[in-house]
């Protein structure tokens, strides 16, 4: 059960806690980043008149939505880079690179499944008239893409993107199955140490209502802000 | 006034809902360089299929569309040489200026914006180039003052007279109108015919889709009544209007005239 010596016991670990944090950050920045490129290129090819590039889109978006994201992240550091020596390396003195890498691919690979629907659904949102007018006036479809498309849909979808950015938040909290040092591995880390687990669980949790709270607040913040903008 | 064959439409043909519904149905017409061709008819007669087929907003199901010598419906032609060369779809509408029925313009964008993007990247001018010229067409249109403004702040009527002279800024040689004036409430109807009827006093070519008969007879040298997808008949204005002969023409101007 939780105590206060337990408290103070798991508390001398708080350097642990310190840098999950940093890493789970670091890792769900490089996922949102990695993750949304991808996720781009998904979205163009699943919208291209190309039946391949619908096809192979399509089945990826659709694996990855129906498998597991543990089944993911396992079959990328397991499988996929098993025998890949990546450089290692601590960025920052404590994050594992050989480690960090596998688990930003994994969470990328998922999350970019996620986002391009998201990218799609705004895109598709977008006055074909938009499309039509810029056309007309001999801009290609690149560039209609690029100047009058895209810049509408991200701003369109700008608060479905932060959402799933607090969900990355919260899912690579699965990486310490692979070694990654964030914030479930320290709890990892103190239960190894001290042999109790309640204080260090409750302390993680209250590390990531810190991070996805605020975080989502911020978002509404702007959402608001943003819509503000539309009327004028 | 008019001159040389700008546009050449041969048996145009287009289908929809596999084939049972022919909004065009061989259509064949010339617009000549200078021209101002209306085009009338009622809902769904396929008026706009036709004029989105001059740019290829609708891609024909048969027919062919001849602009400066070359068919725009096909990928390929071969020059005076003899070499294959590919049709940039681009390069030709970049020519034509399309005007729509909701005006379109980017709403991410100020009016200064919308109006020099196409020719920056497109014609690849400057941007101090191309902030002139769209000055000059802003004053031209007296709406100077509101270059920065973004399309939400402007009225029905401004707005369309920006769309008009965002098109113009591609010097376009024939300018396409799709009901111009239809989304706009009636005191603001005037001032967009009044930017169209200067365009076409200075000689550019126009295809106007429009509910206006004062502006088809007062403006246009040809108008063009469709009906189910055909061209019914054509004629200069005052012919069509006041000596109709064809009995759904004379049914369809008894109704809005
Ligand atoms: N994308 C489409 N899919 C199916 N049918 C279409 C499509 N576009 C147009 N049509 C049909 O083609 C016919 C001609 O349409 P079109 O829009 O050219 O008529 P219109 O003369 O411009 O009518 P309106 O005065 O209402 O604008 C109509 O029956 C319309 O329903
Ligand atoms: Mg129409």
């Amino acid at each position: 059960m939780l105590s206060i010596e337990g408290f103070q016991k798991t508390l001398k670990y708080w350097t642990m806690f310190e840098e999950g944090l940093v890493c789970t950050v670091m890792l769900s920045l490089f996922t949102v980043l990695f993750g949304f490129i991808l996720a781009m290129i998904i979205a163009l090819m699943r919208m291209s008149k190309s039946h391949i590039l619908k096809g192979v889109s399509s089945v990826y978006v659709e694996v990855f939505r129906a498998t597991p994201l543990m089944v993911q992240l396992f079959i990328v550091y397991h499988v996929l880079l098993a025998d890949i020596d990546l450089p290692t390396f601590k960025m920052f003195g404590f994050i594992r690179f050989e480690r960090f890498i596998p688990g930003v691919i994994a969470l990328s690979l998922n999350s970019a499944a996620y986002l391009s629907e998201i990218i799609r659904s705004g895109i598709q949102s977008i006055d074909l008239g938009q499309t039509e007018a810029s056309r007309s006036l001999g801009m290609s479809q690149w560039q209609t893409m690029q100047h009058v498309v895209l810049p509408q849909a991200i701003k369109n979808i700008l608060p479905a993107i932060a959402n799933e950015f607090v969900t990355i938040i919260k899912e690579s909290s699965i990486c310490w199955t692979i070694g990654v040092q964030e914030i479930m591995s320290a709890v990892n880390s103190v239960k190894a140490a001290t042999f109790t687990i309640a204080e260090a669980l409750i302390i993680a949790a209250c590390v990531y209502f810190c991070l996805t709270f605020p975080t989502s607040k911020i978002i509404a913040y702007f959402e608001r802000r943003m819509s503000r903008g539309d009327r004028r | 006034m008019t001159g040389d064959k700008l546009i050449e439409v041969k048996n145009l043909k287009k289908y929809y809902n596999k084939g049972s519904l022919h909004a065009l149905d061989d259509v064949s017409v010339n617009i000549n360089k200078g021209d101002v061709m209306v085009v009338i008819g009622p809902s769904g007669s396929g008026k706009s299929t036709l004029l989105r087929s001059l740019n290829l907003l609708e891609v024909p199901t048969e027919g062919s569309i001849w602009f400066h010598g070359v068919d725009i419906t096909k990928k390929k032609y071969k020059d005076e040489t003899g070499a294959v060369v590919k049709v940039n779809i681009d390069t030709h509408r970049e020519k034509m200026g399309m005007v729509f029925q909701h005006f379109n313009l980017f709403p991410h964008k100020t009016i200064l914006d919308n109006m020099i993007l196409a020719p920056m990247k497109v014609k690849k001018m400057s941007k101090q180039d191309a902030t002139e010229k769209a000055m000059s067409l802003l004053k031209r249109v007296g709406l100077e003052d509101r270059a920065d403004a973004y399309p939400i702040q402007l009225s029905g009527g401004q707005k369309q007279r920006i769309a008009i002279v965002r098109a113009l800024m591609m010097d376009p040689e024939v300018m396409l109108f799709d009901e111009p004036t239809s989304a706009l409430d009636p005191e603001m109807v005037g001032e967009v015919l009044e930017v169209m009827k200067e365009l076409a006093t200075e000689g550019m070519t126009m295809v106007v889709v429009t509910h206006e008969m004062g502006f088809a007879r007062e403006v246009g040298n040809r108008v063009v009544f469709m009906a189910d997808g055909k061209i019914l008949e054509e004629a200069a204005p005052e012919k069509l209007f006041d000596h109709p002969c064809h009995p759904r023409l004379q049914d369809f101007l008894s109704k809005v005239l």
